[in-house]
């Protein structure tokens, strides 16, 4: 089955990183890339929240925000679609993505149906 | 320029589908489904190339935080929220007025929201 990884951290934290300090985060994205080769079908990094859009449409009149949809202490700041046998071998998988040592991985299941 | 679209369902309709049958599910599914084929005819039609899966629902989630080299897993999901995510889109739009645009396509925009953020480009 489809897993979807939303990987959240502190934007803040992110942003005080010297290139340097990046460098060695994408590093280690690369090696859990490699060590979970096959299994990664799809995935990106975020720009940071504030550049972030929500659209509502209510009455037919569209209403457009800066921002995300919720403030919360991590934001998400990328994803990676996986292929798992279950949710349990997922969230196996998500411990190894290096975001989640410093914020948290939440995995969802992909529907089966209504999916392009 | 691509963009990720989260596709955030109220979260009382989440909980009202929740109570469904498979068959009500379905009826659902079916009345709904002219809406979205309206919104893919619209995509073809700008040749707008695009992504996306469908998400089962949150309460199937799990939460995943490593600290110290132990693993904690918890019930999901990540924050209790007015939305919940459904869905997203992976669009390569022309620029963020293209991304609202197509935002203003997806169903579910008129009783959730959708939130566009643009990916880093490397």
């Amino acid at each position: 089955m489809k897993v979807i990884a939303l990987i959240y951290g502190d934007e803040g934290r992110w942003d005080s990183f010297s290139d340097k300090e990046r460098n060695a985060v994408y590093e280690q994205y690369r090696a859990f890339g490699q060590q979970a080769d096959g299994r990664v079908l799809d995935g990106a990094e975020l720009a940071p929240t504030r550049s972030a859009t929500t659209v509502r449409v209510r009455g037919g009149e569209t209403v457009v925000t800066d921002g995300p949809f919720a403030e919360t202490k991590e934001q998400l700041g990328g994803f990676y679609l996986l292929e798992c046998e279950n949710l349990d071998e997922a969230a196996e998988l998500a411990a190894q993505i290096p975001g989640a040592s410093t914020g948290a991985v939440e995995v969802r299941t992909v529907s089966e149906e209504g999916s392009s | 320029m691509k963009y990720l679209l989260l596709l955030n369902n109220d979260a009382l309709d989440v909980e009202s589908w929740q109570g469904l049958s498979q068959e009500e599910s379905r009826k659902a599914r079916e009345q709904e489904m002219p809406r979205w084929n309206e919104l893919f005819g619209w995509i073809a039609e700008q040749g707008i190339e695009v992504s996306g899966q469908e998400l089962e629902s949150p309460k199937a989630s799990r939460v995943v935080r490593v600290r110290n080299g132990e693993t904690a897993v918890t019930d999901g999901p990540f924050a209790e929220t007015k939305e919940l995510l459904g869905g997203y889109f992976l669009a390569e739009c022309k620029d963020l007025d293209q991304a609202i645009e197509l935002a203003e396509h997806v169903p579910i925009v008129s009783k959730g929201s959708v939130e566009i953020r643009p990916l880093v480009t490397q």
